[in-house]
C-alpha cells in the first residue's frame, strides 16, 4: 500500500487561480459584459470650478433619437447625498463645487448618441469666487463651500417639497478635525536636548486602476435592483445604495465581475453610481456606465493631499520625547475617506516608534478641488514621510547612526502603546537589521556622505526608513468580520462561497490554499465563490490590508468544521479514533504511518446517500478579537500589526535633478509567507507605487481643475525605471494569524518615499520637504543650497 | 465636431493627390497624435478621412545623391532598425531610440511627427541639426507637382506647417553626415522612456582636432517650433573647445530662448537645463 506523507502548500510559489484567464485576455471585465437591451450612460459635468446653476435645459437632447432619458436633479427629486460626511448630492441641483460635477446624465442607444446628447444640454451658470488653497479657506471671511441651505446664498425652493435634506450645510469650510492626545507634550518638549521643526507637503496622485470605473444597472419587473459593479465593499455599499435610494436593502443585489483593480478607491460610492441607477429606473433598461481614461482622472478619488507640520524631539542619547502634529487635509469640495485618514496617520506618528508625548491635530479643509479617498496606505505614507524624515533629521543632528537610532526607540513584541495598540508579535527590530544588511546601509551611508562635497554630475545615496500599518483587519465599522460557506460534492471538491472580494490581491489563491491545507486536497480540487452578495455571506469589503488575515480565517474555520464532521465519519466506519485520522491527496490516512485507508470522496457520498442523508456542508463566520477605538481614537484596532524596513539606493543627477532608484532592500514582517509568488508580486507592486508616490506621479491641480488627465502628463513608473527588488520576509508567526500570516497588502508602499528622501539628503547634503521628487523639484533645491 | 462624410485609402501618391486637391481632408498615417487629439476633443475633422497606409511609394529609406530619402510613412520603428539611417544620420537613430515606447515607435510615422509639428516632436530636432529638406507634392492642375523646403521654413508653429491643404508630406531628405562629423542628442523628461520632452537638444558639427565647424544645434520644446540656437553656434564655429568657449555657448544658447513654463516644466527650468545639457555634450565631444 501507498504511503501518504503530509505535504503543505503554505510558503509555496503558487500561481494565481485567475492568471491563465486574465493572461490570454479571456477574463470579462465589467467593460466587456453586455445585457439585453442594454442602454449606455453619459454624464454631464460642470467644467465649472465654483458657479451657481441657473438654468438647465434638456429639451434638445431629449428629443435627439435613440435618447430614452436625460436626467437632472429636477428628475429625481428623492434623491439623498452620498458620501462619509453626506455632503454631496449625485445630481447637482442649485450649484456646483468642482468642475466634475455632475450636471445631468443621458442614457442612450449608443455610447456615441449619449455623448451627442450631452452637447445639447443647455446649462447656464453664474461664476461664485473660488477656493483652492485649504488655508484660505479658513479664513474667516472666505467664502462658503457648502453654505447653510438658509445662507446668504442659499435658499432651498430647488428641492421639492418633501424631498429629504440629510445634509445641511456648514458654517465654515471644515469638513472635519481629528484631534489626539497622549502623555503631556510641553513635559515632552521641557524634557528634549533636541527639537527639529519641518512642514512638509505631500501632493495629489491618483490610483490608475488598469480597469476604469463602471457600473451596469436593471432592476427587474418586481422592482429588484441588480447592480455589476467594481465595488470592493459589496455588503457596506448594499446598505448604503438602500438608504440612498429609498429601497428595502433585501431587494438590492451586487454582482462583481472582476476587477481590474482597487487600491482603495472602490471603497467609496461615486456619483456615477447612483446616477447609472436613476437612469436604469428612468428608462426601464439595464444601463451600463463606464468612464473614459480622462474621466477616470477627472471623477475618480486621489491621496489625501497634506500639509503637515511636524516638532519632534529627544534626548541627547537619543530616546524620543514628544512629536507634535498639525495638518490641513484639503478636502477638496466633498467628503470622502480621504478627510479620514488621521484614523491611520496618528497611529504612526504615536506607534511606529515608541514616543512618550505625542499630539495629533488634523483640519479636513473644504476647497473647490478634486477630493480624496481611500488609497493603498491610507494617509500612512504622508505620516511615514514626514516621521522618517525626522528620524533621520534628528539622528544627524546628535551624530548617531540613524539605524541605531531607530533600533533604540523600535518597539519590542508585548508593547502596548499609549494609543493602545498590542504588538503580540513585531519584527520591526528585526526588519531594521535586516533591510540595512540587505542594502548595505551602514557602510554605503558613510561612503556616499563623504562623497557629497567631491565634485562630480552623479551623487549615490542610502535611505531608511520603517512603517507600522494594521495588519490583522481594523475595526472600524461594528463588525470587522467575514462569512464563509463551504461545500463538499460527491467528489470531494470543495465550493469555498466567502465574502471576501477579490481586487486583484490574489486572495482567491491564498484562501483556495488555507482550505486545502486543512482537507488535504490539491488546489484543483477548490473552486471560489466571491462575487455576488445574493449568495456569499457578509464581510466587510477589501480595505485595511485584511482579506487574508480575515477572510483566511474565516475559511479556515469553515474548513475546520467540515474536516470534524468527515473525520468523525471515517472514525466510525474505521473504528479508528478521529485523532488518530488524517486527510492527505483525497484520502482519509492513518496520521501516523499515512497508510491510506479510504477515499474521502466515497466517504463523503457514503454520508450522502445513507440513511441520515447528511451533506458535508459548514458555515464560519470570524470576527477578529480587536476592539473599537473609543472617542480620543484610542484602542487596539487590529487583531495583528505589520511592519517593514525598506533601505532604498539612488542616484541623483545633480545637473538635470533627475533622480533614479537603484536598489530597494526590503524586510517585512509578515507573519508568515502563505503564497510566496503572490506576496513577492504584492510587495513589488507596491514598491513600484510607492516610487510612482516618491518621483513621479502628480496630479497637477492649477485653480481647482486637473491639468494632466491623462497617462501622458500623469507620469506612473514604466518598466525601465523599475530598480533592482530585494526582498526578506520575517516570519514572526502571529498567534492569531491565518497559519500565523499577516496582512500585507498596503505595507511595502508605505516608506519608499520616506526611505527615497533620505536618500537623496545622503547623496546631496540636501532634505527636501515635498513630494513628488521631481527633476525640476530636486535641481530647484539644488541650486537653492548652493 | 464634424462629421466624416467619406474615408479614402489611395494606393498610390497620384491618387491620394489627386483626392486631396477636390478638396479638404484630414490625414491619416499611423495615428498616434490623431486618435488622441480625437479622443480629447481637439481634431476638427474635414469630410473627407485620407488613411495614406496603403500608399507604397511613401514607405522606404533610399540613399541617393549622397542624400537619405526617407519616406513619410517611415515608421520610427523602422528608422531604428535601418543600417543607412544609422550610418548617414547617426543622431536620427539615436532620437529614434528615445521616441516613445516600442509600441507607438512601431505605428508612428516620421512624417507625422513633422507635420503634427509639435516644438516637443522627437524627430523633429534631429532633423533640425541635420539640416533635412521635406518634399511637399501636389496635384493642382490634373499634374503631381512637388516642392522642397528646409524644415526650418516647412516649421511654421505648433501644430502649423506650410503645408497647404492640397498637399502631402511624400519625402523627408536629410544630406548624410560628413565623415568627421560628430553629433549627440539630449532628450529630458521625468522618465526615461514613454515621455514628452520637457527640453531636447541636438548638436551636429564636424570636428578638426578639437575645433568645432559647421556647427549646428537645435532645440526642442523652448519656442513654438523647434528653433536653431545660432547665439551659441556663431560662439562655438571654428573654436576649439575649452571649458570657456564651452560655457560661452552654453549661457548664449540659455539666454537665447525664452520658452513657457508648462505641466512639464518651468522655463527658468528648461533654460537651466539648455545650460547644463548643452555644456555636458560639448565637454562629452571634447573628451571623444
Amino acid at each position: 500500500m501507498q504511503i501518504i506523507a503530509r505535504e503543505t502548500l503554505i510558503g509555496k510559489r503558487i500561481a494565481k487561480l485567475d492568471a491563465p484567464e486574465k493572461a490570454s485576455g479571456k477574463t470579462r471585465y465589467i467593460h466587456d459584459l453586455d445585457l439585453p437591451g442594454q442602454l449606455y450612460g453619459k454624464i454631464l459635468r460642470s467644467g465649472r470650478v465654483h458657479a451657481k446653476i441657473l438654468r438647465i435645459d434638456t429639451s434638445k437632447a431629449k428629443a435627439l433619437p435613440g435618447v430614452h432619458a436625460v436626467i437632472t436633479a429636477a428628475d429625481v427629486p428623492w434623491q439623498r447625498p452620498i458620501g462619509v460626511a453626506r455632503d454631496h448630492l449625485p445630481l447637482k441641483t442649485d450649484r456646483v463645487r468642482s468642475p466634475r460635477d455632475e450636471i445631468a446624465a443621458v442614457a442612450a442607444q449608443s455610447e456615441e448618441i449619449a455623448q451627442a446628447a450631452l452637447r445639447l444640454i443647455e446649462v447656464e451658470y453664474e461664476d461664485l469666487p473660488v477656493l483652492t488653497d485649504p488655508l484660505d479657506a479658513l479664513a474667516p471671511d472666505a467664502p462658503l463651500i457648502h453654505p447653510e441651505p438658509h445662507g446668504a446664498d442659499g435658499g432651498t425652493e430647488h428641492l421639492k417639497p418633501g424631498a429629504p435634506v440629510a445634509y445641511s450645510g456648514r458654517p465654515d469650510n471644515l469638513a472635519m478635525t481629528f484631534d489626539y492626545e497622549q502623555g503631556d507634550v510641553a513635559r515632552g518638549e521641557a524634557d528634549s536636548d533636541l527639537v527639529v521643526e519641518d512642514t512638509f507637503r505631500l501632493h495629489y496622485v491618483t490610483h490608475c486602476c488598469m480597469g476604469v470605473s463602471g457600473i451596469i444597472a436593471e432592476f427587474d419587473s418586481s422592482g429588484n435592483l441588480t447592480m455589476y459593479s467594481n465595488t470592493q465593499v459589496p455588503f457596506l455599499h448594499k446598505r448604503e445604495f438602500a438608504e440612498i435610494l429609498g429601497m428595502d436593502p433585501a431587494r438590492i443585489r451586487i454582482i462583481q465581475p472582476p476587477i481590474g483593480g482597487g487600491f482603495g478607491s472602490k471603497l467609496d460610492i461615486y456619483p456615477f453610481e447612483p446616477i447609472c441607477v436613476f437612469l436604469a429606473r428612468a428608462t426601464g433598461r439595464p444601463v451600463k456606465l463606464v468612464f473614459s481614461r480622462e474621466e477616470e482622472f477627472l471623477a475618480s478619488p486621489t491621496r489625501q493631499p497634506v500639509i503637515l507640520k511636524l516638532r519632534s524631539g529627544c534626548r541627547r542619547d537619543g530616546t524620543l520625547t514628544f512629536r507634535a502634529v498639525e495638518t490641513i487635509h484639503d478636502n477638496g469640495a466633498y467628503t470622502s475617506w480621504g478627510a479620514t485618514t488621521p484614523f491611520v496617520m496618528m497611529q504612526t506618528v504615536s506607534s511606529l516608534y515608541r514616543v512618550p508625548h505625542c499630539s495629533y491635530h488634523t483640519k479636513a479643509v473644504y476647497t473647490n478641488n478634486p477630493y480624496a479617498g481611500s488609497f493603498r496606505g491610507y494617509g500612512n505614507l504622508q505620516a511615514t514621510f514626514a516621521v522618517e524624515s525626522h528620524m533621520d533629521r534628528m539622528a544627524d543632528a546628535l551624530g548617531i547612526d540613524p539605524l541605531e537610532f531607530r533600533l533604540k526607540n523600535a518597539q519590542d513584541p508585548g508593547e502596548v502603546t499609549p494609543q493602545g495598540m498590542q504588538f503580540k508579535t513585531c519584527g520591526l527590530k528585526e526588519c531594521l537589521k535586516s533591510a540595512a544588511e540587505l542594502g548595505d546601509y551602514q557602510a554605503k551611508r558613510r561612503a556616499y556622505a563623504a562623497l557629497q562635497a567631491e565634485p562630480g554630475r552623479f551623487k549615490r545615496g542610502v535611505g531608511l526608513a520603517s512603517m507600522l500599518h494594521v495588519g490583522g483587519g481594523a475595526k472600524i465599522y461594528p463588525s470587522d468580520g467575514c462569512g464563509t460557506i463551504l461545500k463538499m460534492d460527491d467528489f470531494g471538491a470543495v465550493t469555498l462561497i466567502t465574502g471576501a472580494s477579490e481586487i486583484g490581491q490574489g486572495s482567491e489563491t491564498v484562501l483556495a490554499q488555507l482550505v486545502c491545507e486543512e482537507l488535504g486536497l490539491p488546489l484543483s480540487a477548490v473552486r471560489v465563490v466571491n462575487n455576488d452578495t445574493e449568495i456569499t455571506p457578509w464581510d466587510v469589503g477589501v480595505h485595511a490590508s485584511r482579506t487574508t488575515f480575515i477572510g483566511g480565517n474565516s475559511a479556515i474555520g469553515a474548513a475546520r468544521k467540515a474536516r470534524a464532521k468527515i473525520l468523525d465519519a471515517a472514525a466510525k466506519q474505521t473504528g479508528l479514533p478521529a485523532q488518530a485520522l488524517d486527510l492527505r491527496a483525497g484520502q482519509i490516512v492513518e496520521e501516523r504511518s499515512g497508510n491510506p485507508l479510504l477515499s474521502l470522496a466515497k466517504l463523503i457520498r457514503s454520508l450522502h446517500f445513507s440513511d441520515k442523508a447528511e451533506l458535508v456542508m459548514t458555515t464560519h463566520y470570524y470576527e477578529p478579537p480587536s476592539h473599537h477605538q473609543d472617542r480620543q481614537f484610542k484602542g487596539d484596532v487590529s487583531a495583528a500589526y505589520a511592519w517593514a524596513s525598506q533601505v532604498v539606493e539612488v542616484e541623483v543627477d545633480t545637473e538635470t535633478g533627475a533622480v533614479r532608484l537603484l536598489k530597494v532592500s526590503g524586510a517585512h514582517d509578515v507573519g508568515r509567507v502563505l503564497n510566496r509568488l503572490g506576496i513577492e508580486g504584492q510587495i513589488e507592486g507596491g514598491i513600484v507605487m510607492g516610487q510612482g508616490y516618491a518621483l513621479t506621479e502628480e496630479l497637477i491641480v492649477e485653480q481647482g481643475r486637473i491639468r494632466n488627465p491623462a497617462f501622458r502628463d500623469y507620469k506612473l513608473v514604466t518598466a525601465p525605471e523599475i530598480p533592482e527588488i530585494a526582498v526578506r520576509f520575517v516570519e514572526t508567526l502571529d498567534g492569531e494569524g491565518p497559519q500565523g500570516a499577516k496582512g500585507v497588502g498596503e505595507a511595502p508602499a508605505i516608506c519608499i518615499a520616506a526611505a527615497t528622501a533620505n536618500a537623496i539628503e545622503n547623496a546631496t547634503g540636501v532634505r527636501i520637504l515635498a513630494l513628488p521628487f521631481t527633476p525640476e523639484k530636486v535641481y530647484r533645491a539644488l541650486r537653492e543650497e548652493r | 465636431m464634424a462629421e466624416i462624410e467619406r474615408v479614402l485609402a489611395p494606393a498610390s501618391l497620384d491618387e491620394a493627390a489627386e483626392a486631396l486637391a477636390a478638396g479638404e481632408a484630414t490625414l491619416l498615417a499611423g495615428g498616434t497624435d490623431l486618435m488622441p487629439a480625437s479622443h480629447a476633443g481637439k481634431v476638427r475633422f474635414a469630410p473627407m478621412l485620407i488613411n495614406l497606409r496603403r500608399i507604397a511609394e511613401l514607405s522606404g529609406i533610399a540613399v541617393e545623391d549622397g542624400e537619405l530619402r526617407i519616406g513619410t510613412l517611415v515608421t520610427i520603428a523602422e528608422l531604428l532598425g535601418d543600417e543607412a539611417v544609422r550610418e548617414r544620420c547617426p543622431i536620427l537613430a539615436e532620437a529614434a531610440d528615445h521616441f516613445a515606447s516600442p509600441q507607438i515607435r512601431n505605428a508612428a510615422t516620421i512624417g507625422g511627427n513633422l507635420c503634427n509639428a509639435s516644438p516637443a516632436g522627437d524627430m523633429l530636432v534631429p532633423l533640425l541639426a541635420a539640416g533635412a529638406r521635406v518634399e511637399l507634392a501636389s496635384k493642382p492642375d490634373g499634374t503631381l507637382v512637388r516642392r522642397v523646403l528646409p524644415l526650418e521654413e516647412f516649421l511654421v508653429g505648433p501644430g502649423r506647417t506650410r503645408r497647404r491643404p492640397d498637399e502631402l508630406l511624400a519625402t523627408v531628405r536629410v544630406p548624410a553626415a560628413a565623415p568627421d562629423a560628430i553629433w549627440r542628442f539630449f532628450k529630458s523628461g521625468t522618465r526615461p522612456a514613454l515621455d514628452i520632452s520637457a527640453v531636447s537638444i541636438g548638436l551636429l558639427a564636424r570636428k578638426a582636432g578639437n575645433a568645432l565647424h559647421e556647427v549646428r544645434i537645435a532645440l526642442g520644446a523652448v519656442a513654438p517650433t523647434v528653433v536653431r540656437a545660432r547665439a551659441a553656434e556663431a560662439t562655438l564655429e571654428g573654436r576649439v573647445l575649452n571649458p570657456e568657449t564651452m560655457e560661452a555657448a552654453a549661457c548664449a544658447a540659455r539666454d537665447e530662448v525664452h520658452p513657457i513654463s508648462d505641466v512639464r516644466a518651468s522655463a527658468w527650468y528648461r533654460k537651466e537645463l539648455i545650460h547644463n545639457m548643452l555644456r555636458r555634450m560639448l565637454s562629452d565631444v571634447a573628451e571623444t
